[in-house]
């Protein structure tokens, strides 16, 4: 046992704590916010530069070939930093074309994700808003070479910029939900699709997707037919991870900006961080940020190594998604009125708290899955 | 990071699982939880009987150097302290084994460790600890009672209070004023005292269920041999802080949570309420797989403190952060477990008491773990002062 990072993790976390400090400033984050894109194409050039896109693709499909748990560490800073964009969407998109792909579909889209030129999305909730297999309504029907796609997405992240989109349609009315359910690789141009960003708390451009007679060839399955629930969950549980250690870098960032402020801003003739009404808050938030920090990384562990972790994936995303939107509410309290204000850094990480304990499953959704694994019948 | 055991490490583990699951089924029924033991003479035995076995395996004695019978490394405490916390058995003596022996490999002189090492390791001397005064609680080292140096001895004078097992102790350990002149933190020594010595006294403290694991200790006019110290003489508070940072990790008691979340587990699968399994109500399954979220978070920090201790890099923060957070989790777990049980979470062992009583008895036993061993407030300091370097008023 040794929970320390590797050397390798060591150097990409400096080199990501740099390059994003000095390439995403709190400026441009505003700035992409309010923008239409969300995304900065010169930053995304950057980043594939430095692999990020290919960091856990193979070698032989033009990746940088790290692991799971090296991915872990990359997405702490980019945590702590914020990095609006599509890099979230694009990897977990990556998850299922590694695992389900075809030789083809690898060769034909992976090494173009490793160089940035390709940006993924899934489209996977509906309007139910629910993450589990009964929300799956849009339809798809074999038609000659192709599959027809009809059913309205939402919450798609970034897809109004994506080239793919990963659609998880209903192929077949199975036994149970969960059968029944397949995987396309949509090209975005194809016609029939729309979509809409939908105004959000982190502002993080989730769209409606609507797919209106959308032809989509059958070599695009991923997987295989009626069989992409497994994937699915996969994804959600990979993302879900993925989604904790971006967390735990804001939960980082939390802490340090508000002791830091506590150190500097004087009232009643000495610093506010001297008083325990405040200290004994950033005690419990710091203890907050160690244990999910270390739930985090072993659950990457266990995913990294292939290990089973369905049970402990879904604990730390039902324990982080708290954690975060905790910390982040005592984070904006314990600054006072100033981080109140939409000027101040802090509110990115307070609206992002929401946004992230939704994406790939709240803490209830994941609660129930951690209810049965526990053995609750 | 690699969470991996090694291979040896792997069966050195199924040992200590195996062994203890053999000793659980010998514990006495009224055995609920290590303060039992000081509290009924059959749990008394029991604790003895497995420290008897763990003493011919050389279990109490892992992680110390071989030259006083030790095998193992820190990594094999953490992970027999975790079989023993699953399977709820005693037999590895807090105060002796825990605090006292790591101290004294560090901190004592070479006749003390050849004295008082081997029969802590044979399971033979049970200890106690003297340290809390009626006026010294959390700022320990405002104590009043002393030991004045006469001749080859020292004369202790004063009282101890919340003793754990004082009652029960062979030994005890403890700081005492040695030169009242003296500034703070540098006017006490660590002392080491038989406690069958004449003028001792031991009363038993009610705790608020009833039960007396607690003591009170009066010294009239105690002559203790002026060898019998850790440290040097005057210097105690900084053996004090040594044997503080001794097994923090708390994986022992995290692993006995794991243990009643699974009993409680299968008690709701049993257990029928309105024509159903209790498992079946929604508020019951988001109720109990908040706590095993939070289980698990806590056995991730204690692993994280455990693998910083086995390479002597002890954080004092983390330490502190994993004691605060899975005190606090027994706290909420007695609250979520007595609820859980509706009218039954009020029943004291007996034919009504699900569980035997466990529950209820933890409604009250959750206190032990924040209060004792530097309360959760004096934690949360730690971390703000010494871990995030935030001001402290004097």
């Amino acid at each position: 046992m040794d929970l320390r990072f590797t050397e390798t993790q060591e150097i990409l976390k400096k080199m990501a704590r740099d390059f994003l400090s000095t390439e995403c400033p709190k400026t441009l984050v505003r700035k992409l916010e309010q923008s239409e894109e969300g995304y900065s194409p010169e930053l995304w050039k950057k980043m594939a530069e430095l692999g990020w896109m290919g960091l856990i693709i193979p070698e032989e499909y033009g990746g940088m070939g790290y692991t799971f748990q090296d991915l872990i560490v990359l997405l702490e800073e980019i945590g702590r930093n914020i990095l609006p964009g599509p890099l979230i969407a694009t990897i977990t998109g990556t998850f299922p074309i590694l695992q389900a792909g075809t030789e083809e579909q690898k060769k034909a889209l992976l090494p173009k994700i490793a160089q940035g030129e390709l940006i993924l999305t899934t489209a996977l909730l509906e309007a139910e808003g629910v993450f589990d297999a009964s929300g799956i309504t849009a339809k798809a029907t074999p038609k000659g070479n192709d599959f027809v796609i009809n059913g309205t997405k939402l919450f798609v992240e970034m897809a109004h910029v994506a080239n793919y989109i990963l659609c998880v349609a209903r192929t077949t009315a199975g036994a149970s939900p969960e059968k029944g359910v397949t995987v396309f690789i949509v090209d975005s141009k194809t016609p029939g699709i729309s979509h809409e960003v939908m105004p959000t708390t982190a502002a993080d451009k989730l769209c409606e997707v609507r797919f209106k007679d959308v032809s989509v060839p059958k070599k695009n399955i991923l997987g295989k037919l009626d069989e992409g629930w497994p994937i699915v969950e996969m994804m959600l549980r990979k993302g879900a991870i993925a989604k904790c250690a971006e967390s735990i870098g804001a939960v980082e960032t939390c802490v340090e900006m508000t002791v830091a402020y506590s150190k500097e801003r004087v009232q009643y003739e000495r610093p506010i961080g001297s008083f325990q009404a405040l200290q004994h808050k950033f005690a419990d938030m710091w203890t907050a940020m160690e244990t999910s920090r270390y739930l985090v990384y072993e659950v990457a562990w266990m995913e990294s190594e292939g290990l089973p972790c369905a049970k402990e994936a879904s604990m730390a995303k039902a324990y982080v998604n708290e954690v975060y939107k905790d910390v982040a509410k005592w984070a904006v309290r314990l600054h006072g009125a100033i981080a109140t204000s939409a000027d101040h850094d802090i509110p990115f990480y307070y609206r992002r708290s929401k946004a992230a304990d939704i994406a790939f499953g709240n803490t209830d959704f994941h609660r129930e899955i951690v209810a049965q694994k526990i053995g609750l019948v | 990071m690699d969470l991996a055991l090694t291979d040896e490490q792997k069966v050195r583990k199924q040992e200590f699982y195996d062994t203890c699951k053999e000793l659980e089924k010998k514990r006495p029924p009224n055995f609920l939880g290590f303060e039992t033991i000081y509290e009924d003479d059959k749990c008394w035995e029991y604790n003895l009987h497995c420290a008897r076995e763990f003493a011919k395996k050389g279990w109490l004695a892992l992680g110390w150097p071989p030259e006083y019978g030790g095998k193992g490394d820190m990594m094999d405490r953490v992970l027999f302290a975790e079989a023993r916390g699953y399977h709820g058995v005693p037999g590895v003596d807090i105060f002796g084994v825990q605090m006292l022996a790591p101290t004294l490999l560090q901190a004592a002189s070479e006749e003390i460790k050849r004295e008082f090492l081997p029969p802590i390791a044979r399971g033979e001397a049970m200890w106690c600890e003297l340290w809390s005064e009626p006026n010294a609680g959390s700022d320990l080292a405002s104590l009043s009672t002393t030991a004045i140096r006469k001749g080859d001895e020292y004369i202790i004078n004063g009282q101890k209070t919340w003793n754990t097992g004082a009652h029960k102790g062979d030994w005890g350990f403890g700081v005492f004023k040695t030169d009242p002149s003296a500034r703070k933190h540098h006017n006490m020594t660590f002392i080491l005292l038989d406690m069958k010595t004449p003028g001792i006294t031991i009363r038993p403290i009610p705790y608020l269920d009833g039960h007396a694991p607690y003591c009170e200790v009066y010294f009239d006019d105690v002559h203790v041999p002026a060898k019998n110290i850790v440290g040097q003489e005057h210097e105690g508070w900084a053996v004090v802080n040594l044997l503080a940072g001794f097994e923090r990790s708390g994986i022992n008691e995290i692993m006995t949570m794991i243990r009643g979340l699974e009993d409680l587990v299968e008690f709701c699968n049993q257990t029928k309420r309105h024509g159903q399994p209790l498992a079946k109500n929604p508020l019951v399954r988001n109720r109990l797989a908040e706590l095993a979220c939070q289980l698990e978070a806590a056995r991730a920090l204690a692993y994280r403190v455990a693998d910083l201790q086995n390479r002597n890099e002890m954080s004092l923060m983390d330490a502190s952060a994993g004691k605060i957070f899975f005190s606090e989790l027994g706290e909420r777990f007695a609250f979520v477990a007595t609820d859980i049980l509706g009218p039954y979470g009020q029943v004291k062992t007996s034919r009504w008491a699900p569980m035997n009583g466990v529950w209820e008895r933890m409604f009250h036993e959750h206190f032990i773990t924040t209060v004792s061993m530097g309360t959760n407030e004096i934690q949360r300091n730690i971390i703000a002062w010494y871990g995030l370097g935030l001001p402290r008023i004097r």
